[in-house]
């Protein structure tokens, strides 16, 4: 009898087969599927910034338009993919399952990594293309980029391990996530700057804890931006453990239920 | 040895949990013997063999595998957006083989006999084709003890021909707990039986009398 394979390595190897697996269906999926998986984050930047240069909109506190949407877009669909993806990662796995090797939270953290590896080159080349058309892309203080995105990428990871279980327990709350989603892209500041919603709403607002990263990351780039007042690094992590704990809670709890037929 | 303790199973239904398929089964399976499974459709003959692959879990009690356990042979998982030999890839890495990828892939690829469509998407297989290569993703690894169900039924004559010389071949090497209907096949695989019956199982040392006690239940 061989000697059982320690439950570490088991995972590392679960988890090298996923990640293979999942990077395989998400880049060649359709026909040139990697090539819209960059170009569409790229028009849709694109295209937005047209739009703000069409209405002589040149800064934004104090910094270049284009940077300041190209930056505060990559940071918001950092979040908003990680959490897609987490959400339906048991879902779309399920077939999986069928090796016991291979646990609900397997797939969930993988898929994580994966999209921060995507995120990872996409941002690269759409702020490449952006210093070849003369805009200032280089981030002044890395350290703080490197935090905020991985503030909004674990929320995102923490926030995609909460719905999943919550879809798959109640599954009428996945209407409520997905309208929740919708209007998240128009309340944190991505296109509309904070700056402009007067008080006491902004106050509102900034409870949202993806302003804060997304603003945060602006300040990485360039230093003089202006901030919004009230923006805090551990108000985000607050969110960010908050969520993470609940998430692996839930997933502790109820990893069964999410196989079990 | 694979040790079930008073294992009780129901299933989530659309009107709320439903009835107790299994309830309170305990056994002590050791791991040279070929088991068959006995029982009327729907007593859970299916359900155990989940459980003890640890496909599925219990609702209560506990399952201890103190070997090498195959996951349900005729129900390997294969994902119809890969190829099937992304599939096997998939599979060896779960399993830990990474180093001997490439000898196992081989050996896939040549039981499964798929030829050009071992490389189209799993999808597009036919119901042979699918169970052709889950067959021979579990004859790919050394294990055990191995767990099957129906899956003698599959593929065309020939391929059936050489599943069953690999099948038999299998048994004698390994243990084996298999779900079958046909009493030829149990009497030609399995030595021990046990037999499943409202919601409690019996173990038989002979599955000789394993069958008879199974026949003596059904209503004239």
């Amino acid at each position: 009898m061989r000697e059982p394979r320690n439950p570490l390595a088991i995972s590392f190897a679960v988890w090298q087969a996923i990640f293979l697996r999942e990077a395989i269906d998400r880049l060649f999926d359709m026909r040139a599927a990697w090539f819209w998986l960059l170009i569409e984050p790229a028009l849709h930047i694109a295209f937005i910034t047209v739009v703000y240069s069409a209405v002589r909109m040149y800064t934004v506190g104090g910094i270049d338009v284009a940077l300041w949407i190209i930056v505060g877009m990559l940071g918001f669909f950092l979040f908003r993919r990680t959490a897609i993806q987490v959400m339906y990662a048991v879902d779309c796995n399920r077939p999986l399952f069928a090796y016991r090797q291979v646990k609900p939270f397997d797939p969930a953290i993988v898929r994580a990594v994966l999209e921060a590896f995507l995120m990872a080159i996409i941002a690269s080349a759409i702020l490449a293309a952006a210093a070849l058309l003369g805009h200032d892309s280089l981030p002044r203080d890395p350290l703080l980029v490197a935090l905020a995105v991985g503030g909004l990428w674990l929320f995102g990871l923490g926030y995609g391990l909460v719905a999943s279980v919550l879809m798959e327990l109640v599954p009428e709350t996945e209407h409520i996530l997905k309208l929740l989603m919708m209007p998240l892209y128009l309340i944190s500041g991505v296109i509309m700057p904070m700056a402009s919603v007067r008080q006491p709403y902004r106050e509102f607002l900034l409870m949202n804890p993806i302003v804060h990263g997304v603003e945060l990351v602006r300040q990485g780039f360039v230093p003089y931006y202006h901030v919004v007042p009230g923006v805090d690094m551990a108000y985000l992590y607050a969110w960010v453990i908050v969520s993470l704990l609940l998430g692996l809670l839930l997933y502790r709890r109820f990893a069964l239920q999410l196989v079990m037929k | 040895m694979i040790v079930v303790n008073d294992i009780h199973k129901r299933y989530k239904t659309e009107h709320g949990v439903g009835r107790w398929v299994l309830q309170g089964v305990s056994l002590n399976i050791p791991r040279k013997l070929n088991v068959g499974l006995i029982g009327a459709n729907g007593a859970g003959k299916s359900t155990l063999l989940r459980l003890i692959g640890g496909v599925d879990h219990p609702s209560k009690g506990w399952i201890e595998r103190r070997c090498r356990v195959s996951w349900p042979m005729g129900e390997g998982g294969l994902e119809g957006t890969l190829s099937g030999r992304q599939n096997a890839k998939f599979v060896c890495r779960v399993h830990g083989h990474q180093a001997d990828l490439a000898d196992r892939l081989a050996f896939v690829e040549d039981f499964s006999e798929l030829r050009e469509a071992f490389d189209e998407p799993v999808s597009t297989y036919s119901t042979g084709m699918r169970s052709r290569l889950q067959f021979a993703l579990s004859l790919a690894f050394d294990f055990d003890v191995y767990i099957s169900d129906e899956v003698t039924a599959a593929g065309d004559a020939a391929f059936r021909k050489k599943t069953a010389t690999a099948f038999k071949e299998m048994a004698d090497r390994a243990g084996l707990i298999m779900v079958a209907h046909d009493e030829g096949t149990l009497k030609e695989f399995c030595q021990s039986g046990i037999w499943i019956h409202a919601g409690k199982a019996y173990w038989f040392d002979a599955i000789d009398d394993a069958l008879k006690a199974y026949k003596e239940a059904i209503p004239q």
